[in-house]
This record gives structure tokens, C-alpha cells and sequence, in this order.
């Protein structure tokens, strides 16, 4: 090998370079957090267990939801390679859709048993939620499949720039489209009064009250749900079957007797799914929504799903949790500005992608790709 | 289902909704204005009617076209058939649509609290101006709406079947034969066709053309006023990021998103060094210009260090992620002693020319355009350097690169930090123009702009920068009632873009040269022909 030493030796120089550059960010980073975090736990000691489990709570709630988008991001990424920028405006249009539904069903009032005149939304909640949540999900379903179909579809074999750019394009249609629509102003979220904000049960953590919302743990519970039926359906059912082959190796699938362009749109379809209902809770949850209600949204799951692992989605529910907590417990424990969350959000997206780019649970792709 | 009837539901529905949306934004209005400029007539108040039919004829023009393009069965009652169907499916939306409005402006609801845009005007706009709304004989609304309706449903039905006609007998038919046998006479004719080529690939005509350029560059900031200075001072700092991007995205084929965040660490670098306030550090403007060039520069190289080895698309997320974490941290109370917070930096240092101030409008649009002839210098010299040949070959395969030899790493880095040396003199001067800098104007739209106009104008060519940043900057600074609509235009250009023509307006010669040379390029044909794709 005395003849390649020369190139070699070259070739080799940059990931040395990089690798020590790594190795030295990171423990500097590492013992910089490690500081921060004693310091506000010992030395501080500025809030109490009550405060702690208040954060954790509110980072369960919103780490459901951004679960639920990552999802979303994993399944696309894993069968095509490519990341649905689009995805957040799709969790808008649902998030939308349950607020049209609401509004509706407030104007309605109908009678109850007792003669008193009350709005639907309130005579039948359970129903309400049900119709909100079917209108978001279908409405999100239905842009996905029609996002694949127009924007992606014709660059199934383009280079792997071109389908970014069209997603980022889609992007920018989708979100001014939205705004144009229905006007830049946030948008007040009408719930059923059995989810009205700001109430729920009250539990008591070291002597003092921790607030437990309804809306929070109604959230939290259906994302729960919705991931665990998600995971059937990707374990249990053809269609997932389908899916995981198209994942693993196209040509082969095809060869199999799998139509590869239903699976892919199906796919669409179902991360729609999810991300409407991600989108209906956003507003019940939170309250207001306007046309860029998304994009953070979607940017922070798609860090989820690089967090967890991309292309495996067990990966993108836990990436997606952990990225909620870390977000909303971050500021407190590192004693930073709370307005500095979306921050603490995007540079756990960029340690994660430098010092482990394959996430928690390790990717899942096929070979094809790497 | 036959052919004909699927063809035709597809087309119908989506030019019905095109339709629709396009009137729900009132962007007829604005379609109609640009129209109206056209044809010289007056465009004030309401929509001549014979705009609204002119916008949507064309549609349903096309519609139809669409749905008779590519069948099987090549007979003109095939073609007749699926434009009729289009037509009238269409139609049938449309009317109903129409119905539907009609009783809700008949009602006299505003639905604007939800559409924001959907006036009750725009509905009368789109009822052919019928009265609709101001009626005093509220029994004759159904009837008008009904017309309005009906137009509709014909308007359309005439538009498909003409297009219909025209693919059937123009495009694919003897129409088409008969006309390329005619023009190809008259080239026969003519063939003054490689004698221009002759004289426009003539040194000494290339010559005659820069000199005509430079000298237009002179008197042209001179002549035509602070307006127009002012909009291709834009064009120009824009043209500077293009070119800055351009290097990074076009030549080296690096995906980045964040690219605002080198114009932001420019400009805030400038205006902090020159600003009275915060630092009171004063500098002249010169050397403060060298150091935003270098901070930016440094800010590449530093943010590219970690992260140049990831894969493309992790590599846009971030970089996308690095700009947001740029424009948290400038307008956060952390750094607000620093940069001023979400204030913004006033007072910002103007340039001097020899102890004298430069710093009128004229002098800046020179400043600029020289700026931009500096980095054109630049760009065109490496692009054709041993450098610019390594990040051609890291752009088209990064294995093959290293293996043969090229060092990719370091003209990764290279590129990344040029680039953002350029952004960094974008930023300084944008930021002495405005004479203040906020985080407003470091926003992500910004990264997006400048990716839209490379790639609009072709990845890697310096000319298609420069025409990029025209389409996309001048000509919406020009249509100022196009201004809300913009960013759904560019989006949808994109989208477009990448599917018909994903190499650029004015693509870089080279690229070109060595693609289509091959015999078969399989990727190339379905990016030429994505309806084949498409219809697949």
C-alpha cells in the first residue's frame, strides 16, 4: 500500500479534523449543561418538584403532538427519502378543518332534555370532538395524498435536491395559501365546554397544587392512543406490511405484486392522518391558530424524528416526547431565557445530527439510500 | 370508466378549483388589473366583464387541452369527447358554486370574518357583474344568480371544447405537420440563422456588447431617478446573495437553508461596529465593510466544520435550524446589550469615498453594481479553476470526487465559507442603505428568496442569478398590487420549476454539454417529460 500512502493520508485529514472538533465541542457543550444543571438544582435551587413536574407535564403534552408529525416525517422519509417540508402546512389545513367544524356546531344550538337552549358543541361534546377530529383528519389526509400527487410524484427518479425544492415550494403555496384564505390574524380555537382551558384536575406535589388541564391530558391520552393504533396498523395490517417492503427495497416489492404508488400514497394518506389529529389538538390545546401555526411545529418534529431515529418510527414517538420535554424543561434547567426554547429546540437538532446522525434508536433505512 | 370521462373529471376538477381559489383570494382582481395594463383600459373599480371572460377562458382553454393531450384512441371525437366532459364537469362545479354564493351574497352575509379575502364584491365580480347583491326585488335574485350560473357552466363548456380542438388538431394533428413544413421552408429561406449565431459568437460583437453594458451601468443610476434606484438597489443586494448561494448551492451542491444567517451576521456585524449605539465603536466604513466580509466568512467556516459531512437534506434542516437559532439569539433579552434586541440597530455608518460622503442613492446603485462586478469577477474566475471543477464534480457525485482524488472536505468548506463572505458583504451594504438593521429583516423568507432565485434562473449560472433576481425581486417591487401574492406565486413556481424545467431559465453551459452527450440518460427523459411519468 506504500504507493496510496500519499492519497490516503490526504483523503484522511478531514475526519481526523473533525472527529477531534467533535470530541472537543461536545465535552465542552456536555460540561457547560452538566454546570448549568447543578448549579439550578443545588446551588439555586430556584424551583421546587411542583414546578418540575409542571414543566414535565406541559413537554408530555406538546411532545404528543409532536410525535404524532414525526411520525409523519419518518414514514415519508423512510419510503422515499425525502423530507416533507409540507408536512406542518398539512397539520395546519387539519388543525383548520376542526376549527370550521366547531364554529358550525357553536352556531347550531339545539334543545336539551331539560328545554334549555344550548350550542351543539355543548349538548354533545363527544360527538363535537368526534366530527372535529374526522374533518381535520380526512381534510389532512385528502392535501397529502393530493401534496404526493403533485408536487412529488412527478419527481419519483429526479436527483435528490430536485423533490426537496419542490417540497419547499409546496411549502410556501400551502402556507400563503392558508393565509390568503383565511387572513393573516390568529384564530381563537372554540372548545366544548366539558375542555374549556385552563381547568382540570388539581393534584398536589410537595404541599403545593399542580394543575393537570383537561384539554392537556385529553391530548395526551388520544396521542397516545392514535400511536398505538398507528402501530398496528403498521405491524398487523397488509397495508403495513405493504409499506415496510416499499421501505426496505422498491423494485423487490414491486416484483412482489405491491402497487409502490398506492403504497406511497397511502403513506401520504395516513401520516395526513396523524397530522390533522396533531393539528385538531394544537388548537384545543392551545387555543390560537393562524396560517403559520405550523412551521415551527413541523421544523421541531422533524428534529423528533432525526432525534429518534429516522425511518423508524417507535424512534419517532420517543424522539418526539423527549424533544417536548427537553424543550420545556431546557430553559428552566439551564437557567436560560424561556423565549429561547425554539433555540434550544434547533441546537438539539443540530448536536444531535452532528454527533449522532442516527438518532436514539439508530435509522432505519434501507441501503439503497446510503 | 372510459378514457374520455376519467380524463375529463380530472381536468374539470382541477380547473374548477383553480377557478374557485383564484376567486376566493380575489386574485381575479388582480389578474384583471395586470390585464387591464395590457389592454390599456381603466381598472379601478369593478372587473370589466370581458377580463373575467378573458381569465376564464384561459383556464378552461387549458383544461381542456390538458384532459385531450395524451390518450390512446387518436380521433377527433376522443378529443371532442374528453374536452366536452371536462367542460361540463367543470361547468357543473362551477355552477354549483356559484349557486352557492349567489344565495350568500343574496342574503347580504359577509363571510369575510372567515375567507378573508371573499368580499361581497369579489362575488359579484364573479357573477359577471350582475346585481346580485344591491337588489331591490330580492324574487329576481334567483333568476340572476341562475344566469350568472349558467354563463358559467357554457363559458366553460365553449373553453374546453375549443382547447379540445386545438391539441387535437394543432399539437398532435396534420395542423401541426402542415405548419413545421412551412416553417421549415422558411428557414430554408432564410438561413440568416448561424449567420447571426456568427455574429453574435464574433469576439469583437462581445466586445461592443460589454461596452454598451458598462456604459449603460454609468448613466443608467444617473438618469432614471431615486425610484428606480431604490428597486434595482434590491435587485442588486440580492444578486449579490444570489451569487453568494449560488456558489454554495449551485457549484458545490450543498443544500443550505440558513443562508440568512451570513447576512445577518454581515449586517449586524457592520452596523454594531458602525452604529453610535450600542458600542459606539464608530468605525469608517471601509474597514468595517472587511469585517463583516470576514466575520460572515468565519461564521461558514465555523458552522461547516461540524456539519459539511452530513448527508444533503440533513444538511438543509441545519442550516435552517442555524438561521432561526441566529434570529432567537439577536432578539433575545440575552443578547440584547449586544445587538440591540428586537429594536434593531440605528444610525448605521454610510460610506466615504476619500474622506468625502457617498452615500446618495446614485452612490450607493454604483457602490452596488460594482460590488456585483467585483463578485461576477470572482465567481467567473473560479468557476473555472481547478476549484470550480473540483465542485462540480463534488455537486454531480460525491464518492466519485474523492476518489478521484479531490479533497472534498476542504472545497465543501471552501465554498461554504465564500459564500458566506458574500452574503456578509450583501449584508453590510443592505444594512448601510436602510441606515438600520433589525431581526425583522434576517427572517427565513429571506434564505428562501434568494434559493427560489437561483434556482429560478438556473443552478450555477451566474447570467441566471442576475435574471433571477429580476423575475423574482424587480418585477413584484414593480407590480405592487401583486404584492400579497407573491410568496403563493413563488411557491407554486418551485413546484413548477422543478417539475417542467428543474435546470433553470438560463441553465450553465457545461453541466449541459456533458449530460445530454450520453446516449441514454433515463433520469433526464422523465424529468423532460413528467406528464409521461405522470400519466403512467
Amino acid at each position: 500500500m506504500n504507493q496510496n500512502n500519499k492519497t490516503s493520508k490526504k483523503v484522511r485529514v478531514s475526519p481526523v479534523i473533525t472527529r477531534s472538533i467533535r470530541i472537543v465541542v461536545g465535552i465542552i457543550v456536555l460540561a457547560w449543561m452538566v454546570w448549568r444543571f447543578y448549579n439550578v438544582i443545588f446551588v439555586t435551587a430556584e424551583y421546587g418538584a411542583d414546578t418540575w413536574v409542571r414543566f414535565a407535564f406541559s413537554g408530555l403534552i406538546i411532545g404528543g403532538m409532536y410525535a404524532l408529525i414525526a411520525v409523519g416525517y419518518t414514514l415519508v422519509y423512510g419510503i422515499l427519502f425525502m423530507i416533507n417540508f409540507a408536512h406542518g402546512e398539512v397539520m395546519v389545513i387539519g388543525a383548520f378543518g376542526g376549527y370550521f367544524v366547531f364554529e358550525l356546531l357553536n352556531a347550531i344550538t339545539v334543545t336539551a332534555a331539560d328545554g334549555t337552549e344550548m350550542a351543539f358543541i355543548n349538548a354533545q361534546p363527544v360527538l363535537a370532538l368526534f366530527l372535529a377530529f374526522l374533518a381535520g383528519m380526512s381534510i389532512s389526509a385528502v392535501s397529502g395524498f393530493f401534496l404526493e400527487k403533485i408536487a412529488y410524484r412527478p419527481l419519483r427518479t429526479a436527483p435528490r435536491l430536485v423533490p426537496l425544492i419542490s417540497a419547499i415550494g409546496a411549502s410556501i403555496f400551502l402556507q400563503n395559501a392558508l393565509q390568503l384564505l383565511f387572513g393573516p390574524q390568529r384564530r381563537d380555537y372554540i372548545n366544548p365546554e366539558i375542555l374549556t382551558r385552563g381547568t382540570g384536575w388539581t393534584i398536589q406535589i410537595a404541599g403545593k397544587p399542580v394543575l393537570l388541564t383537561y384539554t392537556g391530558v385529553f391530548s395526551l391520552a388520544l396521542s397516545i392512543i392514535l400511536m398505538v393504533a398507528l402501530a398496528l396498523v403498521v405491524q398487523k395490517t397488509k397495508m403495513g406490511k405493504a409499506m415496510r417492503s416499499v421501505a426496505q427495497d422498491k423494485p423487490t416489492s414491486a416484483l412482489m405484486g405491491i402497487g409502490v404508488d398506492n403504497i406511497i400514497s397511502q403513506t401520504f394518506v395516513l401520516s395526513g392522518v396523524l397530522a390533522g389529529a396533531a393539528g385538531v389538538m394544537w388548537g384545543i390545546h392551545n387555543g390560537l391558530i393562524n396560517y403559520y401555526t405550523g412551521f415551527l411545529p413541523g421544523i421541531k418534529a422533524f428534529t423528533a424524528a432525526v432525534l429518534g431515529g429516522i425511518g423508524n418510527i417507535p424512534g419517532a414517538m420517543v424522539g418526539g416526547m423527549v424533544l417536548g420535554i427537553v424543550e420545556s424543561i431546557g430553559p428552566a434547567a439551564l437557567a436560560i431565557d424561556f423565549q429561547l426554547k425554539d433555540v434550544i429546540a434547533f441546537s438539539i437538532l443540530v448536536l444531535v445530527l452532528i454527533f449522532r446522525p442516527q438518532g436514539i434508536l439508530g435509522e432505519a433505512l434501507s441501503e439503497e439510500k446510503l | 370508466m372510459s378514457t374520455p370521462i376519467k380524463n375529463g373529471l380530472r381536468s374539470g376538477a382541477i380547473s374548477s378549483i383553480i377557478v374557485i381559489f383564484i376567486t376566493i383570494i380575489n386574485f381575479l382582481q388582480v389578474i384583471s388589473g395586470m390585464l387591464g395594463k395590457l389592454l390599456g383600459s381603466d381598472t379601478t373599480g369593478m372587473i370589466p366583464i370581458i377580463n373575467l371572460i378573458i381569465i376564464l377562458f384561459i383556464i378552461g382553454f387549458f383544461s381542456g387541452l390538458s384532459s385531450a393531450k395524451e390518450r390512446e384512441p387518436d380521433t377527433w371525437r376522443a378529443a371532442l369527447l374528453s374536452g366536452l366532459y371536462t367542460g361540463l364537469f367543470a361547468g357543473v362545479i362551477l355552477f354549483v358554486f356559484s349557486l352557492v354564493i349567489g344565495a350568500v351574497a343574496a342574503k347580504g352575509i359577509d363571510l369575510r370574518s372567515y375567507l378573508s379575502f371573499f368580499a361581497p364584491q369579489t362575488i359579484q365580480q364573479y357573477m359577471f357583474n350582475l346585481e346580485v347583491i344591491d337588489l331591490e326585488l330580492a324574487a329576481l335574485v334567483p333568476g340572476v344568480v341562475l344566469t350568472g350560473a349558467v354563463y358559467h357552466l357554457a363559458l366553460q363548456v365553449a373553453a374546453t371544447v375549443i382547447g379540445s380542438i386545438f391539441v387535437r388538431g394543432f399539437v398532435r394533428g396534420e395542423w401541426r405537420k402542415n405548419l413545421m413544413i412551412s416553417l421549415s421552408q422558411s428557414t430554408m429561406v432564410t438561413t440568416g440563422g448561424s449567420g447571426l449565431k456568427q455574429f453574435l459568437n464574433n469576439r469583437y460583437t462581445k466586445y461592443g456588447f460589454f461596452i454598451i453594458l458598462f456604459v449603460l451601468l454609468i448613466v443608467l443610476p444617473r438618469v432614471w431617478g431615486s425610484y428606480w434606484n431604490y428597486i434595482m438597489g434590491t435587485v442588486g443586494i440580492y444578486v449579490l446573495l444570489g451569487l453568494g448561494l449560488n456558489i454554495i448551492v449551485g457549484l458545490s451542491g450543498q443544500l443550505v437553508l440558513g443562508y440568512v444567517a451570513f447576512f445577518a451576521i454581515g449586517a449586524y456585524s457592520f452596523a454594531l461596529l458602525t452604529a453610535p449605539v450600542p458600542h459606539n465603536l464608530l468605525w469608517n466604513f471601509w474597514p468595517a465593510v472587511g469585517a463583516a466580509i470576514f466575520l460572515a466568512a468565519v461564521a461558514g467556516l465555523l458552522l461547516g466544520l461540524p456539519i459539511l459531512n452530513l448527508r444533503g437534506d440533513y444538511l438543509a434542516i441545519v442550516t435552517l435550524g442555524f438561521g432561526e437559532i441566529i434570529r432567537n439569539l439577536i432578539r433575545s433579552d440575552l443578547l440584547t446589550p449586544l445587538t440591540l434586541g428586537p429594536r434593531g440597530v440605528r444610525e448605521i455608518a454610510q460610506p466615504t469615498l476619500f474622506g468625502n460622503p457617498f452615500s446618495s442613492d446614485i452612490d450607493f446603485m454604483y457602490l452596488i453594481i460594482v460590488a456585483v462586478l467585483i463578485l461576477i469577477y470572482i465567481t467567473y474566475r473560479i468557476q473555472n479553476s481547478r476549484t470550480g471543477r473540483a465542485w462540480l464534480s463534488i455537486k454531480d457525485d460525491e464518492t466519485v470526487a474523492r476518489a478521484s482524488g479531490v479533497n472534498v472536505y476542504k472545497y465543501k468548506l471552501l465554498a461554504l465559507s465564500l459564500g458566506a463572505a458574500f452574503a456578509g458583504l450583501g449584508g453590510a451594504i443592505f444594512a448601510s442603505r436602510n441606515l438600520f438593521t433589525g431581526p425583522e429583516d434576517h427572517i427565513l423568507m429571506v434564505s428562501i428568496n434568494v434559493l427560489c432565485l437561483i434556482i429560478v434562473g438556473g443552478m450555477g449560472s451566474i447570467p441566471g442569478v442576475i435574471l433571477g433576481a429580476f423575475a423574482l425581486k424587480g418585477i413584484p417591487e414593480m407590480l405592487r398590487d401583486f404584492e400579497i401574492y407573491r410568496m403563493l406565486a413563488f411557491g407554486a413556481l418551485l413546484v413548477v420549476m422543478m417539475i417542467v424545467r428543474p435546470e433553470g431559465l438560463w441553465p450553465t453551459g457545461r453541466p449541459k454539454l456533458e449530460k445530454y452527450k450520453g446516449e441514454d440518460e433515463p433520469e433526464l427523459q422523465t424529468l423532460d417529460n413528467p406528464s409521461e411519468s405522470e400519466g403512467a
